[in-house]
């Protein structure tokens, strides 16, 4: 058997098991909703839960300028200069070893409980990861670029935008792609902590009343957004890997590189 | 030398930052009751490790910790392994694999209380979830990066099963399997201290979020520090290690 057919089977069953196991009573249906019962659960709140996604969506939606716009700002920055990379770099790479899940609590206290503390959570969390990794892929630019581009007696700025954004833009997508899933994950997260709207609320609040397939229902729309998020990144990273390889076969092998690459996600 | 003099600067900006939130709470920019001068938090800081609930609470985070720990690397690394010495196997589970690494673990965390309650179990239960994948990813680069003459050479040698295991596979592994063991604490104790924020009884991460609650601003910062301090340095020790180890590497 093909590899590939086999997964899609394993797949197929998984679901199938989803769908089964709860209702012989095998596994209670408090802890695993069958998926009908999931689906249904949510198409009959639909209004409730699109609110809800509507609330996400908007804080996921600042955060993400904040962490992303930030993050490869200042990882372009730090990165592209000799002296404050040495010196800052190590220190942000141990600052990521922190559990940031404990500044929630401090955010909450400063700002409240509503969309604010979130956005300034989530930006957070997402920021450090992409500054990390848009620093490591200015390292990786080709030092010959920057050296023609110095000879040819172009600027700090010219050689920041003409040389340096251009040839990160693989890298900086995938720090994209990275700090993206950290804000979905810290908008989320916040919301089920402490919140009075938004999806992470809802799985809470359905969670509190022991209402398992309201709680399915939610955890689905939230891998939902997680999966659309991945997949726009992989588009733009097609888009742009065609300029820059100019060929078809040799984007093939990127995508290779891009399924391969690590994206952790708590 | 130059290490020297980073180091000096290092510690000199995490000073610098020190002194800025002591500056900005005494002289009033910002409301001290939302922001305890440094001082003030560290002098709490002091006080919290002296009492016993507190130390009680520690002692149950480390322990959760400890415990989704010693289950997830062993259960990962081995089904990392398998995955990367089968081939047809890899094929099959690795797209699998990345993308349940690649989704966000934190939203599971209702059905643990759902199935586990809320104790000890759910919270080893998480952290196990949540570091698994990255120790299965991680074993499965830290296989593939063995060189693929030396395990050749060890076999044209007559090197037995044990000997190619302990004298090819662990010194090739074992940096990659250090900066594993470091990323997966991170994602470990991340995932141990969010459960116990959500819903617990004790523990650390139960008293920070009790602490946000009723706006105790000094102890939340306190603790707040505690742990990154904690966090930082069991990182750094692992890095250590890590450098000696890459030291007699090639």
């Amino acid at each position: 058997m093909k590899p590939s057919t086999l997964r899609r089977l394993i797949v197929i069953a998984l679901i199938a098991l989803w769908e089964i196991l709860p209702r012989t009573g095998l596994v209670p249906e408090l802890f695993l909703p069958s998926l009908s019962s999931t689906l249904k659960a949510g198409f009959t709140e639909a209004g409730e839960y699109g609110q809800a996604l509507l609330v996400t969506l908007y804080e996921v939606g600042v955060s993400m300028a904040f962490a992303c716009g930030g993050g490869i700002l200042l990882g372009a920055l730090v990165g592209s200069l000799p002296r404050p990379r040495v010196l800052i770099m190590p220190m942000v790479s141990s600052l990521y070893a922190v559990p940031l899940v404990i500044l929630y609590p401090v955010f909450t206290v400063w700002l409240g409980i509503g969309s604010e503390s979130k956005i300034a959570f989530a930006s957070i969390y997402g920021f450090l990861p992409t500054m990390l990794a848009t620093a490591a892929g200015i390292q990786t630019i080709d030092p010959q670029l920057l050296l023609a581009a110095r000879s040819m007696g172009a600027t700090l700025t010219q050689r920041l935008v003409r040389v340096v954004l251009p040839a990160a833009i693989p890298t900086v997508l995938s720090g994209l792609r990275i700090g993206g899933a950290l804000v979905i994950v810290g908008v989320v997260v916040s919301e089920m902590l402490i919140s009075s709207a938004g999806i992470g609320y809802l799985i809470s609040r359905y969670r509190t009343i022991l209402d398992s397939p309201h709680v399915f229902a939610g955890v689905l729309l939230v891998l939902a957004m997680a999966v659309a998020f991945n997949a726009a990144i992989k588009w733009i990273e097609r888009k742009c890997a065609i300029w820059q390889t100019g060929t078809r076969g040799a984007q093939a092998t990127d995508d290779d590189v891009a399924t391969g690459a690590m994206q952790p996600a708590t | 030398m130059e290490r020297m003099t980073n180091t000096l600067a290092r510690i000199a900006i995490v000073l610098a930052l020190f002194a800025l939130w002591e500056v900005l709470s005494r002289m009033g920019i910002v409301n001290p009751r939302l922001l305890p001068s440094a001082s003030d938090t560290l002098a709490t800081l002091c006080d919290l490790l002296r009492r016993a609930s507190v130390r009680n609470d520690l002692l149950v985070t480390a322990t959760e910790v400890l415990a989704a720990f010693a289950l997830a690397v062993p259960v990962g690394a081995l089904i990392g392994f398998l995955v990367a010495e089968n081939r047809y196997f890899a094929d099959v589970t690795k797209p699998l694999l990345f993308f349940a690494f690649s989704i966000p673990k934190s939203i599971f965390l209702p059905m643990f209380i759902l199935v586990f309650g809320v104790g000890f179990s759910q919270k080893v239960g998480f952290g196990f979830f949540s570091t698994i994948f990255i120790v299965i990813m991680s074993t499965t680069t830290a296989v593939e990066s063995i060189k693929v003459e030396y395990l050749t050479v060890a076999r044209s040698y007559g090197a037995t099963a044990i000997q190619t295991a302990w004298r090819v596979y662990l010194p090739s592994m074992l940096p990659v399997l250090l900066e594993a063991l470091r990323i997966s604490m991170i994602f470990n104790l991340t995932g141990v201290i969010l459960a116990e924020m959500y819903a617990s009884r004790d523990g650390i991460g139960h008293q920070i979020a009790t602490w946000g609650e009723n706006f105790q601003m000094k102890q939340l910062l306190a603790g707040v520090v505690m742990i990154a301090v904690i966090a930082i340095a069991f990182n750094e020790m692992i890095r250590w290690v890590e450098t000696r180890c890459s030291h007699w590497r090639t």
